[in-house]
């Protein structure tokens, strides 16, 4: 299974990550669902809808937290008979980073994917470039922009 | 073959736990007898849910039942359990090939010459995907994907472990209750019987790949220093597991007569033993 | 013991650990998440990690032993050369975890981690 970054410094964070937690798929994304890293697709279509339901659970579980007036769910979990869904929000300096995981029952656990999503969030934080967030993708500019992500996350 | 697939059958009748049903259902897949190779898979994967083998016999049958999507996830639980595992980066390739998607091919090609370098399947499909075998040098997608999958026929059967005596000559229990692995889970010698006497070797160097990386990093992480052990009470046996030089894993079974005390010491002495044939074979 | 989290029922389960000279924390952790049901922990000591690393060994222990025929685990230790963890897994897929120094009474550990297993239940 390969590991692919379109923004470079999320590779090593990503590859680190996906050695020690056992984690069978990894988006690293926008809270837009702008793509910046995956881990374990095989096609650039999973990786679209993926990215989509995401972001849009992401953004539902925050107005959820909005309307009772706390902060945003920093992480969320549900598990099913074989795997496991995990969604974590990060904050760098890039900007606010969704990371959605999949993972195996049988190879890892909630406990496993939590404590080194810690690690994965202070690595991610420590290696994003500092000069703030990224730029706001137009519309015009939109398929441009996610044909070229794609491509790079699957090394065409 | 037909009797061996008979003898197997039967064998596996008698001892539903036992890992023939690898032989078995690949004999079977040999054949064109997918249903039954299909049954046979499924059945040990049940029982063996952990198995790396497992999954890849299972994927390779799903493949030739064309059933790519399955065959694509078996694969990934397979290199999930055994990262390395030759069969299963084979297979991917040739997934990845069967899609078109060249450069995730050559990476699982790539990958599976890493740790099999003299595997001359895969250096065949290496060379038609990088070599430029199609018009204006564009890589024949074609013809590299026919390498691969004719790397999906099974695999040499691994070679038997390293003579006994080589690595623990002398040793009370060389021929069923000592084991030595490297990081990846494969045998470097020793044995492993389970109570009924049967072999369980492979079973057991399966589970514990990995296992020196992960008792590492959770010393590593607790800040308990260096590990030097594992001692393990079964309800009818002990193991102690010990780090006898690099990744490489010492396991020592007894049954519940042995006190744990005595085992570390059988331990010791098994590691030391260990410790010398590994840096003799260095 | 500074950080406790401590649901109640399974204090006095954890008691029967702490108390054993060397000692450094005692907890349960849920078996299959890796998640802490219960701690008990000298400062310092980060009981999400212990937790997590606990039952990922666990499975992979319990696993190879069923594999080799030895049945279900009773009890195991993780040999350091600054400490130890030993784990006895509770039937109830719980597992009752002991950080300790390295020069403890491993015996005595033992015995009050599976009196503690019977307790939890």
């Amino acid at each position: 299974m390969t590991t692919r970054a379109v923004e470079a410094w999320t590779l090593e964070p990503l590859v680190t990550f996906v050695k020690e937690a056992g984690a069978r798929l990894v988006l690293v994304m926008t809270s837009a669902g702008q793509v910046m890293a995956q881990h374990g697709f095989s096609r650039a279509v999973d990786v679209m809808s993926a990215a989509a339901l995401g972001a849009a659970i992401i953004a539902s579980t925050d107005e959820i937290a909005r309307q009772l007036a706390q902060p945003p769910f920093a992480v969320l979990n549900h598990q099913g008979e074989r795997h496991g869904i995990f969604l974590g929000a990060v904050s760098t300096g890039h900007g606010k980073l969704v990371v959605l995981v999949v993972y195996d029952l049988h190879v890892s656990s909630l406990g496993l994917v939590q404590l080194f999503f810690e690690q994965l969030t202070a690595d991610l934080q420590a290696a994003s470039p500092k000069e703030g967030v990224s730029k706001q993708v137009l519309a015009a500019d939109f398929e441009r922009e996610l044909s070229e992500s794609l491509n790079t996350l699957f090394g065409r | 073959m037909p009797d061996e697939i008979k003898t197997l059958s039967s064998q596996l009748a008698q001892d539903p736990d036992s890992l023939v049903f690898l032989r078995l259902g690949e004999l079977l897949r040999q054949k064109g007898q997918f249903d039954a190779a299909h049954r046979v898979a499924l059945t040990g994967l049940e029982r063996h849910p952990h198995l790396a083998d497992a999954h890849d016999l299972y994927a390779r049958i799903l493949a030739d039942k064309r059933d790519y999507e399955r065959a694509f996830d078996e694969w990934d639980m397979t290199l999930r359990i055994a990262p390395n595992h030759i069969g299963a980066l084979k297979g991917l390739a040739f997934l990845y090939f069967k899609v078109g998607d060249v450069g995730q091919a050559v990476a699982h090609l790539e990958a599976a010459r890493q740790h099999a370098p003299d595997d001359p399947g895969v250096a065949q499909a290496l060379a038609l995907a990088q070599g430029g075998g199609g018009p204006g040098g564009v890589p024949d997608a074609a013809r590299a994907a026919a390498a691969a999958a004719e790397e999906l026929a099974p695999a040499a059967p691994a070679a038997a472990p390293l003579e006994e005596a080589r690595v623990f000559a002398g040793l009370e229990g060389a021929q069923e209750g000592l084991l030595l692995l490297d990081a990846k889970g494969q045998v470097l010698g020793g044995a492993l019987k389970d109570p009924q006497g049967r072999d369980v070797t492979d079973a057991v160097a399966a589970y514990l790949a990995g296992v020196s990386h992960e008792a590492a990093r959770t010393t590593k992480l607790l800040g308990l220093g260096r590990w030097t052990g594992v001692a393990a009470e079964g309800k009818l046996g002990h193991i102690h597991l010990t780090p006898p030089a690099g990744d490489a894993v010492l396991l020592v079974v007894r049954d519940r007569s042995v006190p744990m005390g005595r085992l570390a010491i059988i331990a010791q002495r098994a590691a030391a033993a260990a410790r010398r044939w590994l840096e003799l074979d260095r | 013991m500074t950080g406790a989290s401590r649901p109640a029922g399974y204090g006095p389960a954890l008691d029967l650990v702490t108390r054993v000279r060397g000692v450094r924390g005692a907890m349960l952790v849920s078996g299959d998440d890796g998640l802490v049901v219960a701690e008990q922990l000298m400062e310092g000591i980060k009981g999400v990690a212990v937790a997590a690393l606990a039952a990922s060994l666990a499975s992979r222990l319990r696993r190879a032993m069923e594999a080799a025929g030895l049945g279900v685990s009773l009890f195991w230790h993780l040999q350091c050369d600054q400490g130890g963890l030993l784990v006895v897994p509770a039937p109830s897929g719980v597992l009752i975890v002991a950080v300790a120094e390295p020069d403890v009474n491993v015996g005595l550990v033992r015995l009050e981690l599976l009196r503690a297993a019977e307790a939890v239940g």
